[in-house]
């Protein structure tokens, strides 16, 4: 069954991206079209320069559309101002990068906590804070620093911080590129239990076959153009 | 205000870098502490000066005569002098006054002659008001109340007149009608510690000037008030009162090279210490600077998160305000004690004024002094936050206006 308009969270036509560097100009993304939708926990996956970052940090209306047509959320980002994709990024989107994450001079909970105060949250912040640490396993690591803790459980502290307001779709940038087989395994078991209990999305750029192989849906990009969009049947 | 996770998000950054945040603070610190030493310097020198000058016979008000500024003519008179001397006595902060005249003539002690501008005084006001009467080591006495036909002068004026203590003096002055002569005899020789001032100083009493020139009356009612800040706010009341087309002008109208000499202190301090700030300020600016090119995949991943511009502007400002603090606290431990020990020891000018202690006819004192008190605490806060603040506006603004895409994608 096709899914209805309102099942859509990320609508991508023609989308394309070009970086100029002086008079050089490099073309990332070539005619994307892409539909992502509530429930999806989907891997982006190609070869290195394929443009799966560029493609992240455009849904994350982290970067701007050279052209081509995108709504995220009901939102056209094309035509959003600085502040206005900022604000969509704090009430509405979560995100998780491949390393350096958190904030190092702050501890787990403070990195979680200092989202929801950006976000105006008072003082029951830092109980929420706790409560998310938790839902990832590391309710007891709240007060160490990023420092004092290994890859994957920065990775988990950096998917508490992206889940802290309930965002309808995270997007994560290679989030298990610096993680060994064991924590690699425990975030994304993790992150498919915040995907299967609460409903959140998760995209996922990545090359880690361990990623793909958790993912329900996988998208193939080649040279900047969907080359494959593949929906893994359940169980 | 962010809230509490950005105070120490802010505090922690700061002390990521230890040596920086502390050379920072010292910068601010040292560099306020200097203006506050150079402030209490100027401001107690300026004190000292506006203090000798209106000591030195000017007053911190004086009225004078309808046509006096202009002309400075001393055969003017008051109008309705008593009226005019009550207003004073009645003037709220004052502290003493002392009515006089003046006359130009000519001292002759057998061939040797001096041209000097005699002082008509009244003895006991001059004496508990000018400094150059009361401070002075004196060679017999000073004029007494019902004196008549007797002068007090310089020791230079009597060394060049060749004269002692009892010498009977001959005095020509410009009168109402023509040159009026008559015979003083020398009571007092008043010693200042100014070869300058103590060859001008003679002085009869004013019922003695009154006759030989035959002008009737006080030319001038010098007022000193308790404290020289009290001066603008006396001056408007007595101008308000005086009639008759007496003026009350101050003693910069009367001393106009000291007070040109106050003011540009003043200026020059005001320079030096934004000079300093000005410097002190780059150099947070650049440290600042620093650290937020450090942070910036730091900044790319919380700007991802959604932080704002003004978030991260406060952020910047909240670590700048941190380090004006510690500033003004290194300020406040330098500078205090500097600016207290100027204000309660002084420092002893006398050397380098030659021995001669005035300027422009006023009596200076041999010990300087500075200014101290509550004023250095919140100059030090100031200070220290104005300049910091200022130095993290280009900082904050550069961080606010971070590409996120591109800070993690550079890092």
């Amino acid at each position: 069954m096709a899914p209805s308009d309102s099942d859509i969270l990320v609508s991508a036509k023609d989308l394309t991206k070009t970086y100029s560097v002086g008079k050089v100009e490099a073309q990332a993304l070539r005619g994307v079209t892409l539909d992502i939708r509530q429930g999806d926990f989907m891997a982006i996956v190609g070869p290195s320069g394929s443009g799966k970052t560029t493609l992240l940090n455009l849904i994350g209306a982290l970067d701007s559309v050279t052209s081509g047509e995108l709504t995220v959320l009901g939102r056209d980002v094309t035509k959003l101002s600085r502040r206005q994709r900022a604000e969509l990024r704090l009430r509405s989107l979560g995100f998780v990068f491949q390393a350096y994450n958190l904030v190092p001079v702050l501890t787990a909970r403070e990195n979680v906590e200092f989202v929801l105060e950006l976000q105006g949250v008072g003082r029951e912040r830092s109980a929420r804070a706790i409560e998310v640490l938790a839902e990832v396993g590391l309710s007891e690591f709240a007060d160490r620093r990023p420092l004092e803790m290994s890859g994957g459980q920065q990775q988990r502290v950096a998917v508490a911080r992206a889940i802290a307001s309930r965002p309808k779709l995270v997007l994560a940038d290679e989030p298990t590129a610096n993680l060994d087989g064991v924590n690699a395994e425990t975030l994304l078991n993790v992150m498919q239990s915040l995907n299967e209990q609460h409903g959140i999305t998760f995209v996922f750029s990545t090359h880690d076959p361990r990623v793909v192989s958790h993912a329900r849906r996988v998208v193939t990009l080649v040279d900047g153009k969907v080359a494959k969009d593949e929906e893994k049947s359940a169980g | 205000m962010m809230g509490s996770v950005s105070t120490r998000y802010a505090l922690r950054s700061l002390l990521r870098h230890p040596r920086r945040t502390l050379l920072s603070m010292l910068g601010v610190g040292i560099g306020c502490a200097m203006g506050i030493m150079a402030t209490s310097w100027v401001g107690g020198g300026g004190e000292m000066q506006i203090r000798a000058a209106s000591e030195s016979g000017a007053g911190h008000l004086r009225v004078v005569p309808a046509g006096w500024v202009g002309t400075r003519d001393n055969s003017l008179r008051l109008a309705d002098w008593e009226k005019a001397e009550a207003e004073v006595r009645a003037l709220a902060g004052l502290r003493g006054f002392a009515p006089r005249a003046r006359a130009n003539g000519l001292l002759a002690m057998g061939n040797r002659t001096a041209g000097v501008e005699v002082a008509g005084v009244v003895p006991q006001a001059e004496q508990a008001t000018n400094r150059l009467v009361r401070n002075s080591r004196i060679l017999g006495r000073y004029l007494r109340t019902g004196d008549s036909g007797m002068a007090v002068i310089g020791a230079a004026l009597a060394e060049k007149l060749d004269v002692e203590l009892d010498d009977d003096l001959h005095v020509t002055l410009v009168g109402r009608d023509e040159m009026q002569s008559a015979m003083l005899t020398i009571v007092g020789i008043l010693s200042t510690g100014s070869r300058d001032i103590d060859s001008a100083i003679c002085h009869v009493t004013l019922e003695d000037l009154a006759a030989i020139t035959g002008y009737e009356g006080p030319a001038e009612i010098a007022v000193m008030l308790e404290h020289h800040r009290l001066i603008d706010e006396a001056r408007a009341v007595l101008a308000g009162r005086i009639t008759g087309g007496n003026t009350v002008i101050t003693w910069k109208e009367v001393n106009p090279e000291i007070a040109a000499n106050v003011d540009g202190d003043k200026a020059f301090t005001r320079l030096l210490v934004g000079i300093i700030v000005i410097v002190v300020s780059l150099g947070i600016t650049s440290a600042q600077l620093t650290g937020v090119l450090e942070r910036r995949r730091e900044f790319g991943i919380l700007m991802a998160l959604g932080m704002k511009d003004r978030h991260f502007m406060g952020l910047i400002a909240l670590e700048a305000v941190l380090i004006g603090l510690g500033g003004a606290v290194v300020a406040l431990l330098l500078g205090g004690p500097v600016a207290y020990l100027l204000a309660t020891k002084g420092v002893d000018i006398s050397s380098l004024m030659g021995g001669d202690f005035s300027f422009g006819g006023v009596l200076l004192d041999p010990v300087m002094y500075g200014e101290f008190g509550a004023w250095v605490v919140w100059y030090a806060f100031v200070v220290s936050m104005a300049a910091t603040l200022v130095a993290s506006l280009y900082p904050a603004r550069f961080a606010a206006r971070t590409d996120p895409a591109d800070a993690l994608r550079v890092g």
